[in-house]
């Protein structure tokens, strides 16, 4: 090719590369776009438009929860936290005082739900977990002043009556929207300040 | 302009003969000074709407929306995004060269504003009528340089250093594909002053209804061909002059993090934000002066529009420039969003292996041209300029939405213009 | 840094004053996530850039030695954030050699097809940030419409938009789900004209083509020499992928060309030949996805996996084809139920090798050019 063929090609090729790259800009002009305007300019909440696979936060219905703890074992680094103890009533059963999840610590991979033998623990599809506290992403779903008891699986039994999905972790989100108490009761300061004087004493 | 002072100010609101009223002059002067406050106050808020509606067609052509919360469809967005940049910690750098690095946000302001002098929105709004009107403007925006340079070398970062040398040699360079390629017009016209240029363009003193006024066919861009390429050298120059992508190298982002104001914060950031965009309106401004026809009016003669009254037809023709010189704005932000940014030894190629030969050739070829066409009557002229549009104008329009649409289709989209 | 690292880049460096340094990164819109280069320049022109990494150590494969073998899945997401199911597919195949397990043909082909939208996905990153490191910032927009669409259906596969956890040893974690093949199918005829638009936008463009062609040329046998992987190495004119010339998982099965860099519009081997075997390869990635759809077959999509894995001690290393090119995952077992060592061979950190001795000569916007077009992802060079 000659110098002045490359010239006039070298032109050419410039207006015709900017002639549909234009065009192309130009035709976006006309589409809609593609974004939505989350959170409030969306007509159903986006929790609604997530898949029903979505990792959002775990939930666990105590109420058909065996105490299997696989779940426990199989998180591999550790945020559900579970205590089971024997009930001091009835010492052959035993009962779970506590079962935690950090949401803060998860990291939503879904191990444990595969372990679970009766669906007591899934994920929902709640995401939204901004606050002011950290510790609130803590999810207690046992009461320990309401020990639960093992579930007896039902022989035969295809499914097992679970509460609504994230009908739990909704109730305990709410709280962290709730307007605070009327009153914050006043610490007993002196038994805070008098326990580890005390531990001291025993150290020694 | 000196005699609409003269017969509305001096002697419809003062009541006075202009010839022998002492403070005519006085009146001239603040009457000067208020149309340049004007205008400077016109550039700066322009501006600032130019940062809303570049974010807006970005949105767009990228799939998203863009600003959308302050305000109808989020048109206030720079009023507030102005008031935190005046919040914010105005800070030197300790190492920075303090005197410098302050006062070199008012150089390349006032490089900018001045502009606005010589700027015509109409016909008697014009805050100097300067003979060298064009000459001038090209003087004054090469003072944006000198601050660029002064900040990019008083910020004592490298980042800042290399934007501000790279924007010298741009600037620099390209002033003159930008002076050859302007003496086309020029020369077509016979003068240097920005009225003139535009009067230039409302074809012959009288004729029929399609002959006289801003018609498509009269503009400077569609007279030959010669003035075409014209028209595409200056406004590529030009786009080089005011920094924007393709040839945004001072603030290559990807290269230079924000190039000559990486070191800046607060008013004196906004500041210079402010002349960026600006220089979009001072560009599309000249484009539109030169070689599109300006404020004239399709249809109306000058001896029409020097009959009326200052808000008759003077107040359409401002209407009529300020909306080319906004089409034009948009078609630089347009480009900004689609093409990628060169590199430093492939600007000074294009500057100097092709706008500048070219535009030379351009100048003889417009000097010869002129001798060849002396003989044409103005109805000649007239239809030869009608048959070139249509050629250079109209049919490229036409193709170039078709095949917008055609785009559109291909994709399996609709047009939906539901959302905007 | 350390002193002895300190005096490692003294030395690099060259001791002439007159030549300016310049830190490029870590915080640096162009370096892909965390990543530092010291440059050393004559005015626009480079004399060395020396690529520092390591601000992105996570220590992933320290972990492995620490959890299980089937809860190490999660952390493989993150080593390669923008196509992590290559990391998932690899892991899980090595302890699938260890174990000795024969995965279903469902599971094969569920692995494919979610490899090869992660690829679409990872080369539309690719292709659209060299885009924006050039300067044209809509491609890159345009790129991350269509991965949304990807990450909506992989969402709806596996329940998460990045970190998939999707393949599991022995398997993958969910068959498709229900009207998910026909979504699927749906989106290839939407994302087939959208490469070309992609091509005429930015690929077809001069300036692009100026800016990449000749540029940051490597030779094949450079190329090879400091071990370029993937899209990079083909882009140099080396006919070589993992899926086609050590074939694993369901691609023995499919039809799929490997996409080797022509010069198409410089030398072979420049920046343009790396970008454009990304954007060929988002095409033969939609074919092959074609071919899974059709050829999709019925049973199992998990193998039986004993509930705790232990295997025998022995070592096995995988190979795949990631986005980023060829990823190994090495895993020594002990015996006991948790690894003892796990390495990932990754091709951004390859690739980074190559910056040094390629960067003498070149302009500083070339330097971003030939990070871009090495594809490099940051926290796949540190781990």
């Amino acid at each position: 090719m000659s110098a002045t063929q490359e010239y006039v090609q070298n032109i050419r090729d410039t207006v015709t590369s900017f002639w549909h790259g234009m065009s192309i800009t130009l035709s976006h002009m006309f589409r809609r776009p593609m974004t939505v305007q989350y959170p409030d300019r969306v007509d159903v909440p986006v929790r609604d438009t997530l898949p029903p696979r979505y990792r959002g936060f775990l939930e666990m219905d105590s109420a058909i929860c065996t105490l299997c703890q696989a779940c426990e074992r199989a998180c591999p680094i550790a945020c559900i936290a579970i205590e089971i103890e024997k009930d001091p009533a009835n010492p052959k059963q035993r009962i779970m005082t506590r079962f935690d999840i950090d949401a803060a610590k998860c990291m939503y991979c879904g191990l444990c739900v595969e372990q679970c033998p009766t669906g007591a623990l899934q994920h929902t599809r709640e995401f939204e977990g901004t606050m002011v506290n950290i510790a609130n992403l803590t999810f207690r779903f046992v009461d320990p002043t309401k020990p639960v008891t093992a579930y007896k699986l039902p022989k035969g039994a295809e499914s097992y009556p679970r509460r609504m999905l994230g009908e739990i972790v909704q109730q305990q989100m709410r709280a962290w929207d709730a307007p605070p108490p009327p009153f914050i009761p006043e610490e007993p300061a002196p038994a805070v300040a008098a326990a580890p004087a005390k531990a001291e004493e025993k150290a020694q | 302009m000196e005699s609409f002072v003269n017969e509305t100010l001096v002697r419809g609101l003062m009541h006075e003969n202009p010839a022998t009223y002492e403070y005519t002059w006085l009146v001239q002067v603040v009457w000067m000074v208020t149309l340049a406050f004007l205008a400077g106050t016109f550039g700066a808020v322009i501006s600032g709407i130019y940062t809303w509606t570049e974010r807006r067609m970005a949105g767009r052509i990228q799939s998203r929306i863009g600003p959308n919360r302050v305000g109808p469809a989020g048109f206030l967005q720079w009023i507030v995004d102005a008031v935190k940049l005046l919040l914010k910690e105005d800070l030197t750098p300790k190492d920075a060269d303090p005197i410098l690095f302050k006062i070199a946000p008012y150089f390349v302001f006032l490089g900018f504003v001045m502009t606005f002098v010589a700027l015509p929105f109409s016909a008697s709004f014009v805050a100097a009528d300067l003979n060298v009107g064009i000459f001038y403007i090209l003087a004054i925006t090469a003072l944006v340089v000198v601050g660029v340079l002064m900040s990019g070398w008083a910020s004592n970062s490298k980042w800042a250093l290399f934007g501000g040398i790279r924007s010298a040699a741009q600037v620099v360079s390209y002033e003159i594909p930008a002076g050859l390629s302007l003496l086309v017009p020029v020369m077509m016209a016979g003068t240097l002053s920005t009225q003139g240029l535009i009067q230039f363009q409302g074809g012959p003193q009288d004729g029929a209804w399609w002959q006289v006024g801003g018609w498509f066919w009269n503009w400077t861009a569609f007279a030959n061909p010669m003035a075409f390429v014209a028209f595409f050298i200056f406004f590529i120059a030009s786009l080089a002059e005011g920094n924007r992508t393709p040839f945004d190298l001072p603030e290559a982002e990807s290269e230079l993090v924000a190039g000559f104001f990486t070191e800046y914060s607060g008013m004196r950031f906004a500041v210079f934000t402010l002349v960026e965009f600006g220089n979009i309106w001072v560009m599309s401004a000249l484009a539109v002066i030169l070689f599109l026809g300006g404020w004239e009016i399709p249809g109306v003669s000058h001896a029409q529009i020097a009959a009326s009254p200052w808000y008759g037809y003077s107040l359409i023709s401002g209407g009529i420039f300020v909306l080319k010189t906004l089409l034009m704005s948009l078609v630089v932000m347009w480009i900004r969003w689609t093409l990628p940014r060169i590199r430093v030894d492939q600007m000074m190629n294009i500057c100097w292996k092709y706008l500048v030969p070219i535009s030379m050739v351009l100048v003889v070829l417009t000097a010869a041209n002129e001798l060849l066409m002396a003989w044409a009557s103005p109805l000649v002229l007239s239809l030869l300029h009608i048959v070139f549009f249509a050629m250079a104008g109209l049919l490229p329009a036409v193709l170039f939405f078709k095949q917008t649409f055609k785009n559109i289709r291909l994709m399996g989209d609709r047009v939906d213009l539901s959302n905007w | 840094m350390n002193a002895a690292g300190q005096n490692v880049l003294l030395e690099k460096l060259s001791q002439d004053s007159d030549l300016m340094l310049l830190n490029m990164g870590p915080q640096h819109p162009s370096t892909h996530g965390v990543l530092n280069f010291v440059v050393q320049t004559d005015g626009e022109v480079m004399k060395k850039a020396v690529p520092q990494i390591g601000y992105l150590h996570r220590g992933i494969e320290k972990i492995a030695e620490q959890v299980q073998y089937p809860q190490f899945m999660p952390y493989t997401d993150r080593v390669d954030y923008l196509a992590a199911m290559f990391a998932n597919e690899g892991y899980a195949l090595a302890v699938e050699k260890l174990l000795g397990l024969e995965v279903p043909p469902r599971a094969k082909y569920l692995r494919a097809i979610s490899c090869e939208l992660n690829r679409i996905a990872s080369h539309l990153i690719g292709a659209g940030s060299m885009a924006m490191d050039i300067g044209a910032t809509t491609p890159f927009t345009h790129g991350l419409r269509e991965r949304e669409s990807i990450n909506d259906l992989l969402e709806a596969l596996c329940g998460a938009r990045l970190t998939y956890n999707y393949h599991r040893i022995g398997g993958v974690a969910f068959d498709l789900p229900d009207g998910w093949a026909d979504r699927l199918r749906k989106f290839l005829d939407h994302f087939e004209p959208f490469v070309d638009e992609f091509d005429r936008l930015i690929s077809d463009n001069k300036i692009y083509i100026e800016r990449l062609a000749g540029v940051c040329t490597i030779t094949a046998e450079e190329a090879v020499a400091w071990g370029l992987a993937g899209p990079s190495l083909r882009g140099s004119g080396v006919d070589f992928d993992v899926r086609r010339d050590l074939p694993y998982g369901a691609y023995p099965e499919l039809k799929f060309e490997v996409v080797t860099g022509k010069g198409w519009v410089g030398q072979v081997g420049d920046a343009y030949d790396r970008y454009f075997v990304r954007v060929q390869e988002m095409r033969e990635s939609v074919k092959i996805l074609r071919q899974c759809l059709d050829k999709l077959p019925a049973g199992e999509f998990q193998a039986k996996v004993p509930k705790r894995v232990k295997p025998e001690a022995g070592e096995a290393l995988a190979r795949v084809e990631s986005a980023r090119g060829e990823m190994a995952w090495y895993v020594v077992s002990d015996g006991t139920d948790k690894p003892y060592r796990v390495h990932a061979r990754t091709g951004s950190f390859m690739a980074m090798g190559i910056i040094e001795p390629k960067s003498e000569g070149l302009m500083i916007a070339d330097l971003v050019a030939l990070i871009g077009s090495l594809d490099i992802v940051a926290p796949e060079v540190d781990r």
